[in-house]
């Protein structure tokens, strides 16, 4: 008894400050994440994976700091010329989204994430690295649907993959198209907990539907 | 209600504004030389403010923080960089400079005198997948070598002839040990394949000289061979059928993987015209057994071993006798097995690689009903401790020792020849980088060999300048040491190491998948064995009874030139190499100073391969050109004076990729010099030096095809596209 008593105390005692961190903390992952979120393709999204960043070194214990500048920079690779400077990026990415994973283990949106790093490298160089990356790819895919079914992200890169496959071999828009549906009632069905969780894709699997459709 | 909540907002902010005052930090970030970092970070220390450096490298932004601040840029690719500022008036300039940290892309790399094919190093010009689809490579590795700068096409003969080298001197090392046998066992003028299949490596380098104190005896080229570590969990079925033969492996999980091949290459001599009467045609069974398994995070074992047995009888033409046809059999038995273990502690600060592996060859040989029996053994083991350093422990000194027991039994007629070597080495070697732009491999290697009761010392020199972000300089200079090949040593254990010094100076220009580089090389020989004789031999395949020492010298001095695009054409791969070797030299039997007859002036190969999407099909086609190369004929005074015609090759090849249930099937064709001309590789004359007979290739066109298939149960198929959001 007496050790529950102490512990509501030391809870209600630190609860106030750690609120008045959180309400900063929230709205500043806000005012990103709505940037993020609002940037067309193509936008230098640098800016605010340094924003990010930034939150991340102040807020030591937060994944979803370290899982936005993560995904920041994975676009960054499709927009960079330099194709030598992608590997640079990605490594970058890599760092961020490992860190997010030993903040927040067994996480389906860090491991959607890694997957989809994994399938960055592989275009990079597809001929010779789909048998590396690809494995890495498929894993972390696996380990998403087996903590989370229903994440549409990982129902959304699982289509992708197909979309962009050859048809001979084995991929093709109209081989893509039962997966894309079925990420886009993934994402029709899918409650974000919060304004700063990761919520991107529904748009990518909506444009790709509409192609897959032509 | 709303209106009167909304009010109090503003004047809030105005009294925070006058209790807390802001200051305005603005600054500069560039690098050391002064230019703008476009998107760098800037931040404060225990606070999200911050800001983005602008596209003139500027930033502003508002701070809260009071009295003493940390204020960081930080920059992909450089180190970041932290000033201490006490806050006093309402504005702080700052100018950071930073310094480019060290990381793949901006690290020199030694080029100097390496060609290197990678799957894991990201700088690479070549990847072992080339090997496999470049036309004129048959997928066989040494045959791909050949088309890169530095190498000298010969024809007639198997192994790698590097500047003006000759076969012998270049080693074949797989994990850091040498392979006894790479080839299949020589026969007369019919070139051999290399030992081993291209897919079990993860990275080549092939050395055109200056190499590393690490790897010996040698005097102008290793190929450095990197065994496949680990790549998934899966169980996989492999089958292939072709021309020549059949095979079948499984792996399972990814770590156990057995190989069983049959080859014959009746069906592939029914149907291809030779220029060679083969009576009994190639063919042999073979089979390996391969473990690769991460002990534990930090350790790795790999353990190879292959067993062959092949025979075949070809009909020769034997010159000493008006070129009458003689019988030559030979049944070649090979077991060789190679063991690695590799652990790494410390993070990663220490290693230590451990080498063990064995080969025994038997070659049963009947030359005109007559035994001419050769087998060799040898053990060998390696062991060497590396000490990394720096930021991302990109320095390195390492130590380490070898030690081979060689054994050489040989029937030369009526010789009865026997061979027994200790071979022990010693070695030590650093790589460091001054900065980014400047790198430093300097080495030592001791030798012993016991049966010329010899030691040496050998001093290895590498550096390497970047120029700018795109290009580089690099040098290399050391002294190489071989004991000479056993044929001599069987009659005269009193000779010493044959020596090549070798000076070379590399530029390399690489931007997006284009790159250019260009070599310059000198090569001198020293102490090479010299074998005296009342008048010439020129057969290449007698015993060398003459007297021998170490008299003979030599040279090779040119430059190569190799520019490689996968950029200009989609999906297509196109690269040019041109070599130039002068080479001259006094050794073996020659009676005078001449052009080896493997020697040759100018080699060309130019490659291109385009990857048809739709087709899922992959197309290729290499040009080949060697200036002609000597031979001997006794009427010319002048040595090794003549020439063959120049040397020109077409081939064509092709591969179609199918996969049905998630399975991969691959159709192969290639089609061998397809317009049949007529090259020729030298002469051999009679011994009256009346009548000459050409020594031309197996067959003027060869046309090759099969299928692969690989049944593998990954859950996911491999992402081909490319990916876009």
């Amino acid at each position: 008894m007496f050790r529950t008593i102490l512990f509501a105390l030391l809870a209600v005692a630190f609860y106030a400050p750690t609120k008045a961190q959180n309400a900063e903390y929230q709205s500043a992952m806000e005012e990103v994440v709505t940037e993020i979120q609002n940037s067309p393709f193509g936008t230098d999204l640098i800016p605010m994976a340094n924003q990010m960043e930034r939150i991340a070194a102040v807020e030591r214990k937060e994944w979803l700091p370290n899982y936005w500048a993560a995904f920041c920079y994975m676009l960054k690779v499709y927009t960079e010329p330099v194709s030598e400077k992608k590997d640079l990026i990605l490594d970058k990415a890599d760092q961020l989204v490992s860190r997010a994973d030993s903040l927040q283990p067994n996480n389906d949106e860090i491991a959607v994430l890694q997957a989809n790093l994994a399938s960055a490298r592989i275009s990079i160089d597809p001929q010779n690295r789909w048998q590396k990356y690809g494995a890495l790819s498929a894993m972390a895919l696996a380990k998403a649907k087996t903590i989370n079914p229903e994440n549409p992200r990982a129902a959304l890169l699982e289509a992708q993959t197909v979309f962009y496959t050859p048809e001979s071999f084995g991929g093709g828009k109209q081989k893509a198209k039962p997966l894309l549906q079925a990420a886009l009632d993934k994402f029709a069905a899918f409650k974000s907990t919060s304004t700063i969780m990761p919520n991107w894709g529904k748009e990518i699997a909506a444009y790709m539907m509409s192609e897959a459709e032509k | 209600m709303n209106r009167l909540y909304f009010f109090p907002i503003p004047i809030f902010v105005l009294l925070a504004h006058f209790l807390k005052a802001q200051t305005m930090v603005s600054g500069i970030v560039t690098d050391r030389r002064g230019e703008p970092l476009v998107g760098a970070s800037i931040a404060i220390k225990g606070s999200y403010d911050g800001a983005t450096s602008d596209s003139l490298g500027r930033f502003v932004f508002k701070t809260r923080k009071r009295d003493s601040i940390l204020v960081s840029a930080a920059y992909l690719g450089y180190e970041t960089e932290a000033q201490a500022h006490a806050l006093k008036g309402p504005t702080l300039e700052l100018r950071f400079r930073l310094k480019e940290a060290f990381n793949d892309l901006n690290a020199v790399t030694i080029t100097a005198g390496i060609f290197e094919a990678s799957d894991s190093k990201r700088m690479v010009m070549l990847r072992p997948l080339d090997i496999v689809t470049t036309a004129s490579g048959n997928a066989d590795i040494t045959a791909v070598m050949q088309l890169l700068p530095g190498a000298n096409r010969v024809g007639e003969q198997e192994g790698l002839f590097v500047r003006g080298g000759a076969a012998y001197e270049t080693k074949t090392v797989i994990d850091g040990m040498i392979v006894q046998n790479p080839f299949f066992s020589s026969t007369p003028d019919v070139p051999q394949r290399g030992r081993f299949s291209p897919f079990m490596f993860k990275g080549m380098a092939f050395s055109t000289g200056g190499y590393s104190a690490q790897y010996g005896q040698a005097l102008s080229s290793v190929l450095l061979l990197d065994t496949q570590d680990k790549l998934s969990e899966d169980n996989t079925t492999n089958v292939v059928v072709h021309l020549a033969g059949a095979g079948v492996g499984y792996t399972h999980k990814g770590k156990v993987s057995g190989q069983l091949a049959y080859t014959n290459l009746a069906p592939f001599l029914s149907l291809v015209k030779t220029n060679i009467e083969f009576i009994k045609p190639p063919q042999g069974v073979g089979g390996s057994l391969t473990v690769v398994e991460e002990v534990s995070k930090n350790a790795k074992l790999k353990m190879y071993a292959t067993y062959t047995d092949n025979q075949n009888a070809l009909g020769l033409p034997n010159y000493d006798d008006g070129g009458r046809i003689y019988r030559f059999d030979l049944r070649n038995r090979n077991f060789f097995t190679n063991n690695t273990y590799n652990v790494s502690f410390a993070g990663g600060k220490w290693g230590w690689q451990n080498g063990l592996s064995y080969s025994r060859n038997n070659d049963g040989i009947k030359i005109g009903g007559f035994p001419g029996d050769r087998s060799d053994e040898r053990i060998q083991g390696r062991s060497v401790l590396k000490r990394f350093w720096g930021d991302k422990q990109q320095n390195l000194v390492l130590a380490g020792t070898e030690y081979h027991h060689i054994k050489n039994d040989n029937i030369f007629g009526a010789y009865r020849a026997k061979l027994r070597d200790n071979y022990t080495a010693a070695f030590a070697e650093t790589e460091f980088y001054v900065g980014t732009h400047f790198a430093v491999r300097a080495g030592f290697r001791g030798e012993y060999s016991s049966v010329i009761d010899r030691a040496n010392a050998a001093p290895r020199l590498s550096v390497a300048w970047k120029t700018n972000q795109f290009s580089q300089v690099s040098f290399a200079a050391g002294r190489y040491y071989q004991t000479p090949e056993k044929n001599y040593l069987y009659l005269n254990r009193n000779l010493g190491y044959e020596i090549a010094d070798h000076y070379i100076l590399n530029y390399q220009w690489s931007k997006n998948d284009r790159t250019f580089r260009v070599e310059a090389f000198d090569k001198e020989y020293h102490d090479l064995v010299r074998e005296y004789q009342s008048a010439f031999n020129p057969n290449p395949f007698r015993f060398p009874d003459g007297p021998t020492d170490n008299a003979g010298s030599g040279y090779a001095r040119g430059f190569d030139v190799f520019f490689r695009d996968k950029k200009t054409i989609k999906a297509a791969d196109f690269w040019l190499t041109y070599s130039y070797v002068d080479t001259r030299r006094l050794f073996q039997n020659y009676p005078a100073e001449a052009m080896p007859i493997f020697g040759s002036k100018h080699n060309v190969s130019v490659v291109y391969k385009q990857f048809i999407t739709k087709l899922m099909t992959n197309v290729g086609v290499t040009y080949t050109y060697t200036s002609g190369r000597p031979y001997y004929d006794a009427a010319n005074p002048t040595f090794l004076g003549d020439r063959t015609k120049p040397y020109h090759n077409v081939s064509i090849a092709a591969s179609h990729i199918r996969i049905v249930r998630k399975n991969f099937i691959v159709f192969f064709m290639s089609l061998d010099n397809v317009f049949g001309r007529r090259n020729e590789f030298g002469f051999r004359y009679t011994s009256d030096g009346q009548s000459r007979f050409p020594v031309i290739p197996v067959s003027y066109r060869t046309l090759f095809f099969g299928v692969s298939a690989a049944f593998s149960h990954r859950p996911e198929m491999p992402k081909e596209g490319k990916l876009d959001f």
